[in-house]
């Protein structure tokens, strides 16, 4: 799943826990298996290859489930959240600091539209050649929340999972108000910025300061507005607390997206804890500790 | 009774699922050992006037 | 402390109402069948008190006593059925009141059967399960075999989810076919051969309160048809029907604290003989360091006496009955349960005192010689295949 995950449960016998944390892994495993766009047998890369030839591909009720959630965020963020974006990672190249041609990114847009999947309860369809599905913007933060209903339904009562960076927690540790999670330094990674406890529910982040690109003295993060098929100039990092990760990770993907000013404005108005941390690695949200810049 | 039921089912919160972890606890269930909680209604009804109330009475036995 | 607030905003609400249509946040209540398979075992007492030898004719006496034996077992069969098998194994011997006389003070006194009663009762009940989306459905067949009782009986029950999944309907039936052949022995008894039916209905509905507190009411009906005297009293003689009705409410509360649950239970029932009861029962599950779990609980229980019912016969009624079950009185018990889990096991020890008194009860009536005081005691032991 692309980084550490971790696992922290309290238990009171080594038996009940073995099986316990058994279920947990095998429920992240089945996920990434069925979801991973690197896998040829997944069902992202069978959806994916049957795109423009007159095939849907059938879907059970959990991806059925996942794509409606996607809808939705679609329909909140504005189209700004679109699982059919993935496919502009071919024409950009974040390893070097070049710009592609516009060219080539105008040859990609077509491809990329949430409103042109037609998908229904038990089958999907992407109409055109070329065409991606990418469940990365959502399925993790999901397999965080499934491992962690996993773990309840083994009888551990307070566990947190973290599936490098997303967190779920079932409840809070015996005698303690929460777990103690650190939200990463977007530039130092191993440097906490805050630290937030956290009793029940998940932590998202989305950010990644390294990965961004520098064109003519510009900044650009590394993720891509659909519409323009360019980086967004927006947050460097934003981490949102809310009952589900799945939530989470969306708001804070979400936040990612919007221009900087309308990301801050969107995320205090959600009602959540949040963090962001803007190009100047200045703190923003409820979650910033008090006077303390990121830098 | 029935009115008394509809104040008290408009006096709930809504708890979504995630929250419900509570009442899935052993503890919270409405039996938390059903042999000895048969039993113990079986005597009951054996020695008393009165039975049932906890869902439809099963099958009888010579004791009352 | 970082606390998620209330879900306000159109897009919080927007989203996280369409992420809990997914599988992983629909929270396994009661509507999965069970995940491994469980295996228990258990043996109780029961030992009635010696009848004191002011209430009975020819001193005090023993009375009765019950060895019981169960074993559960309970499977998941494919994806979404479940199948259980109980088996109950009962040995009851001693005596019980066989009528009430009037002694020469005029109080009365029962006359006890004599230890002649021997007998053993074997029950085996099965159960399978079908669960769906939004609650489940079982269909049970109980039979039971002793040597003077038979019965057969069938139960179907189901339960239905709102969609939010905070109140639960549920509603059960079941027919009951007894057939009643008393040995014949030292005492003569009312019947040589008789046959009873129970038809019972009911409704429950369980509704989520708060984050740690369920409440629900259930509505009974039960119909009881042919020869529902007691075979071995001397000259009982009750009607052949009886409509019985209870309503019973449970609330159940989770404190974080003391990490215990409160449970209290209130049933309320009435029938067409004229008992009318009450019953309370209040249990305390606290939860202790290394999986202990002690559990204290009380119970009180009252009613009215049937209208048939004298200690003494009077010449001319129709209907006529000295049991002591079916006098005015009131009950108390307590009792404690201890539990154990470890690993895949778990071990539970109860004991319980029942004591009853005439004047413990709301209504009053005459006073039954034959009122029992007992007690029950308990050890079980549970194993889950996981």
């Amino acid at each position: 799943m692309g980084g550490p995950c971790r696992l922290r449960l309290e238990v009171t016998t080594r038996g009940a826990a073995d099986t316990a944390i058994a279920a947990a892994v095998s429920e992240v495993r089945r996920l990434e298996l069925k979801y991973s766009r690197y896998l040829a047998d997944s069902l992202t890369s069978a959806i994916n290859r049957s795109a423009g030839t007159g095939t849907p591909v059938s879907i059970d009720a959990e991806t059925a489930g996942l794509l409606d959630y996607a809808n939705t965020a679609w329909r909140e963020s504005g189209g700004l959240f679109d699982l059919t974006s993935g496919v502009l990672r071919r024409a950009w190249d974040f390893k070097s600091a070049r710009a592609p041609e516009q060219r080539d990114i105008e040859s990609l847009l077509p491809l990329v539209g949430w409103e042109q999947v037609q998908w229904e309860r038990d089958s999907v369809y992407l109409p055109r050649r070329g065409m991606e599905l990418d469940f990365g913007g959502c399925v993790k933060e999901y397999a965080a929340d499934s491992a962690a209903a996993q773990l309840r339904r083994h009888g551990v009562s307070a566990a947190l999972v973290d599936l490098a960076g997303d967190m779920a927690a079932t409840a809070a540790p015996s005698g303690a108000p929460g777990w103690p999670v650190g939200i990463r330094h977007p530039v130092s990674r191993e440097q906490a910025v805050a630290r937030v406890l956290l009793p029940e529910g998940g932590l998202a982040s989305s950010g990644d300061y390294e990965r961004c690109l520098v064109i003519d003295g510009t900044r650009y993060g590394h993720i891509l507005h659909p519409r323009t098929g360019w980086p967004v100039r927006g947050l460097v990092a934003v981490s949102v607390l809310a009952r589900q990760c799945l939530v989470a990770g969306s708001a804070a993907t979400i936040a990612m997206l919007k221009p900087p000013g309308e990301a801050l404005e969107w995320l205090a108005n959600l009602g959540v804890p949040w963090l962001a941390i803007d190009a100047d690695l200045a703190m923003h949200g409820t979650l910033a500790p008090v006077n303390a810049p990121a830098r | 009774m029935s009115l008394l039921m509809i104040v008290v089912l408009c006096g709930c919160e809504t708890v979504q699922p995630w929250e419900r972890g509570i009442l899935a606890k052993e503890e919270m269930q409405w039996q938390t050992n059903a042999a000895e909680a048969q039993l113990r209604n079986q005597i009951y009804a054996s020695k008393e006037a009165s039975s049932g109330g906890a869902g439809a009475s099963g099958g009888g036995c010579g004791c009352n | 402390m970082a606390r998620p607030k209330d879900d306000r905003n159109a897009s919080l609400l927007a989203l996280t109402s369409s992420a809990l249509l997914l599988p992983a946040y629909q929270c396994a209540q009661a509507d999965a069948p069970p995940e491994f398979t469980e295996l228990g075992m258990r043996y109780s007492k029961y030992d009635e008190d010696d009848i004191l030898a002011r209430k009975a004719f020819g001193g005090g006496s023993e009375r009765y006593e019950i060895d019981v034996a169960q074993f559960h077992l309970l499977a998941p069969v494919a994806d979404q059925w479940s199948v259980a098998l109980d088996v109950a194994w009962e040995d009851m011997s001693g005596a019980s009141p066989w009528f009430v006389g009037e002694s020469a003070s005029g109080s009365p006194k029962v006359i006890m059967s004599g230890a002649s009663i021997e007998d053993t009762r074997t029950e085996v009940s099965g159960t399978t399960r079908y669960y769906y989306d939004r609650g489940n459905a079982g269909i049970n067949y109980t039979y039971s075999d002793e040597d003077d009782y038979t019965s057969h009986a069938v139960a179907v029950d189901g339960a239905f989810n709102s969609e939010d999944g905070l109140t639960t309907y549920s509603a059960a039936v079941s027919t009951s076919h007894d057939n009643i052949d008393p040995t014949q022995g030292s005492i003569p008894t009312n019947t040589l051969n008789a046959r009873k039916d129970i038809n019972s209905v009911w409704m429950g509905v369980t509704r989520i309160v708060s984050k740690r507190a369920l409440l629900r009411f259930g509505l009974s009906y039960t119909y009881r048809d042919g020869f529902l005297t007691d075979p071995y009293k001397g000259d009982d003689r009750r009607p052949d029907e009886r409509k019985e009705w209870a309503a019973s409410t449970g609330y159940r509360h989770f404190f974080e604290a003391p990490n215990a649950a409160l449970h209290v239970d209130y049933r309320y029932f009435n029938d067409d003989w004229d008992v009318e009861s009450h019953t309370v029962d209040v249990a305390w599950e606290q939860n202790l360091p290394q999986n202990f779990r002690v559990t204290p609980f009380i119970r009180y229980y009252t009613q009215q006496e049937a209208e048939f019912f004298y200690n003494i016969e009077e010449p001319g009624y129709e209907h006529f009955s000295d049991d002591y079950r079916l006098s005015a009185f009131g009950a108390f018990s307590y009792g404690l349960r201890l539990r154990h889990d470890f690993g895949n096991w778990s071990v539970n020890f109860d004991a319980e005192r029942y004591k009853t008194d005439e004047s413990w009860g709301i209504y009053s009536g005459e006073e039954s010689p034959g009122l029992v005081d007992f007690w029950r005691y308990g050890f079980g032991l549970d194993y889950i295949f996981r």
